[in-house]
């Protein structure tokens, strides 16, 4: 171990980490708001990367129903990344309308939801794939304009590499961490969702249109989900209709592990494991995917309640 | 309830001797994986066999009768494959089915086909064991023991100062495992130093590490056995960190896949090749065309694959006709299952792939293999794979 292996082991976890929390926060968005997990939502992140894809490439490929047809503009990189994030949100409010909304005004069993949303994640994936195919698609060498590839610096005899791509994502996913932070606690509507996440029904007796907020909550989920997808598919490519499935399990594994509804838990749970992930030896890199579960094991050991969750208080 | 399970029992046993004619069209299965994160290679097996059925009913398919292809998705999974062979064979009465995409499937559901007494053709199956499954189980993909030392070859022609290699490899996917194998020996017999080995899964996506122990170990030539996907991705982080060297990628990389993936990125690296759309044959300029007219690119290793599966089938359909002087579409499908067989193996046939010969197990020879070196186009998501002349 020398200090540049653990260097860019560091920046290497930052990047992805962000990402993961960025993606987590809309779970936990929608957890603490209704008490349901989303099955949707890696549904969700791979419609959004696909949407602004779309947007800022103009055209769909070679397999599909859309094959060899392309749309009549093409956008900058950054405003296709907001299209493609507010089109997510729209897909949010899609799934909330046909897989949640339904049966909860039927009073349903919460676990049907669950059911039902994971049901929507498959029929979206699949209508994904007859537009599409299941081909890989990719954003352009020079989606970011003029940027250089990549920096590469020489300590101690040692290669430190940073790709353009790491620092995009850090900085708009510290963005958005941000925002999102100030939105939720600055604005009227973020205390209004907080007050319906809080309690449903004494929110609605204090004048809150509790609907509205959950469509709002879902739309906001999306639109990070979507985001969160378009920064992997910036990063790696976008490999194929099913490559949300392992984030949308990650995803999971950072919300328990940060503290199921924690905020500030989705955030640290997702750098947490993405940091884990990098530290990784090379030689052991086919765990990648254990090491989320792994240190959600060990840690629920030690807290059930995740790193930052609160521990349920029973009266009696 | 007695009567009931006799009476049960009299309908599958009168079902069973019955016997069936194949009818017309003659119904040939496909079962390989349209859907989870199998369908990349599966949609390419779909559109290679599309072009089979189209090609070889304009030719008159089996003595003037054509065949019908019965598509079944098989997921990705074992239990996927054994529901599409069951309903292939029970449901849809196929004459043979071709599939399934991954080995591991093939070893969940050929013994149901073998015990069917149906014949199997593996079009994308190359661990070992598959041909020895049953035998009513053959396969056309060949493993890569020949190609390896080629493409190296090939490489030092380009850089024959080539000293230092790095080698990569997914060591999460049993084909590149064993390719990477083949690869290593290769390299050291030749005199070179293997500096580093570099292990990654296919699900990778983030190459930094890796990449840069590769930067640090100051190689010449890097040669790698991953798939499409990840090792696109692999070659474009190599790239856009600076390795200017020479690539060898494996059969993996045989993929109109790694143009999207990796762009400019790809230009100049090396492919080890089963299958190459400028193969010098009739068979594949045929096809060739064929699935550029249909598809508008040129055909993948996966769907040169899927279109010679189909094509073992029916010219081993019309070798029954005619050796037996019997229409295929009155012959009794049981009967005619075990005749096709019979047909299959021990049989050599002209192919996209060039000559391929089968032998009584229904394992493959393949006597032509392809080095070529990808070229992208300047939109960055289409290109070509020009064959290195010898």
């Amino acid at each position: 171990m020398n200090i540049v292996f653990l260097l860019q082991s560091f920046i290497n976890g930052l990047s992805i980490g962000s990402v993961y929390a960025i993606f987590a926060l809309g779970y936990t968005l929608v957890f603490s708001i209704l008490g349901i997990i989303n099955f949707a939502h890696g549904a969700v992140f791979t419609l959004g990367a696909y949407c602004t894809y779309a947007l800022a490439v103009g055209d769909f490929g070679l397999n599909g129903l859309l094959a060899g047809m392309s749309l009549p503009f093409r956008l900058p990189f950054p405003l296709a990344l907001l299209g493609g994030s507010l089109l997510a949100g729209g897909i949010g409010v899609l799934v909330e309308r046909l897989a949640f909304r339904p049966l909860r005004a039927k009073g349903a069993d919460p676990l049907l939801a669950l059911v039902s949303s994971l049901g929507v994640a498959l029929i979206l994936v699949n209508c994904l794939q007859f537009l599409v195919g299941a081909e890989i698609y990719a954003f352009p060498s020079g989606i970011f304009g003029s940027l250089p590839m990549a920096m590469v610096f020489k300590m101690d005899g040692k290669v430190l590499a940073v790709r353009t791509v790491q620092i995009i994502i850090l900085v708009v996913s510290l963005a958005m961490l941000l925002a999102l932070a100030w939105f939720m606690n600055r604005t009227r509507m973020g205390k209004a969702l907080q007050a319906t996440a809080e309690n449903p029904e004494t929110a609605s007796l204090l004048g809150i249109h509790v609907d509205r907020y959950i469509l709002s909550t879902f739309f906001i989920s999306g639109a990070l989900g979507g985001l969160s997808g378009t920064l992997i598919g910036a990063s790696f490519g976008l490999a194929g209709p099913y490559f949300g499935v392992s984030y949308g399990l990650k995803g999971l594994a950072v919300i328990v592990l940060g503290g199921l509804g924690s905020i500030p838990g989705a955030v640290l749970g997702g750098l947490v494991i993405g940091l884990g992930e990098a530290f990784l030896p090379p030689d052991y890199s086919s765990m990648k995917e254990a090491v989320a579960f792994v240190m959600l094991f060990v840690i629920l050991l030690a807290r059930p309640q995740g790193l930052l969750g609160r521990q349920t208080i029973q009266k009696v | 309830m007695r009567s009931f399970i006799i009476l049960l029992a009299g309908l599958f046993l009168a079902n069973t001797a019955l016997a069936e004619p194949v009818g017309s069209p003659i119904p040939v299965g496909i079962a390989v994986g349209q859907t989870t994160n199998v369908a990349l290679f599966g949609e390419e097996q779909v559109n290679g066999a599309k072009v089979a059925e189209k090609l070889l009913n304009e030719k008159g398919g089996v003595g003037g009768t054509p065949i019908r292809l019965a598509f079944q998705d098989t997921g990705g999974d074992e239990a996927g494959a054994i529901n599409a062979f069951q309903n292939l064979i029970s449901r849809d009465k196929v004459v043979a089915i071709i599939g399934p995409t991954l080995s591991q499937q093939a070893f969940a559901a050929n013994p149901i086909a073998n015990q069917a007494k149906v014949p199997v053709v593996g079009p994308s199956n190359t661990a070992k064991g598959i041909a020895q499954i049953g035998e009513y189980v053959s396969r056309i993909s060949a493993p890569m023991t020949l190609v390896a030392p080629n493409a190296l070859k090939r490489a030092l022609k380009l850089n024959p100062n080539v000293k230092n290699v790095a080698v990569v490899y997914a060591q999460d996917d049993a084909f590149n495992v064993s390719e990477t194998g083949i690869f290593q020996e290769a390299i050291k017999g030749m005199g070179l130093n293997i500096t580093t080995i570099q292990k990654t899964s296919v699900k990778d996506t983030d190459f930094t590490t890796q990449v840069t122990a590769i930067l640090g170990a100051g190689v010449d030539m890097v040669v790698m056995s991953c798939l499409a996907a990840d090792g696109g991705n692999m070659v474009k982080q190599l790239r856009q960190l600076g390795y200017e060297g020479l690539i060898v990628g494996g059969n993996g990389f045989n993929s109109p896949n790694m143009y999207p993936v990796c762009g400019q990125e790809c230009t100049g690296v090396i492919v080890a090749q089963a299958y190459s759309p400028k193969a010098d044959n009739a068979e594949n300029k045929a096809f060739s065309a064929a699935f550029k007219d249909m598809f508008k690119k040129d055909p993948a290793q996966f769907s040169a694959q899927a279109y010679t599966s189909v094509k073992v089938v029916v010219d081993a359909l019309n070798e029954v006709e005619k050796s037996s002087g019997k229409k295929i579409a009155e012959m009794d499908t049981a009967e005619l299952r075990t005749a096709l067989n019979a047909a299959i193996v021990s049989s050599s046939y002209d192919t996209p792939l060039g000559e391929i010969v089968l032998d009584a197990d229904g394992e493959i020879t393949q006597k032509t293999f392809y080095v070529s070196q990808i070229k992208v186009a300047d939109d960055g998501k289409t290109g070509t794979m020009e064959l290195l002349p010898e």
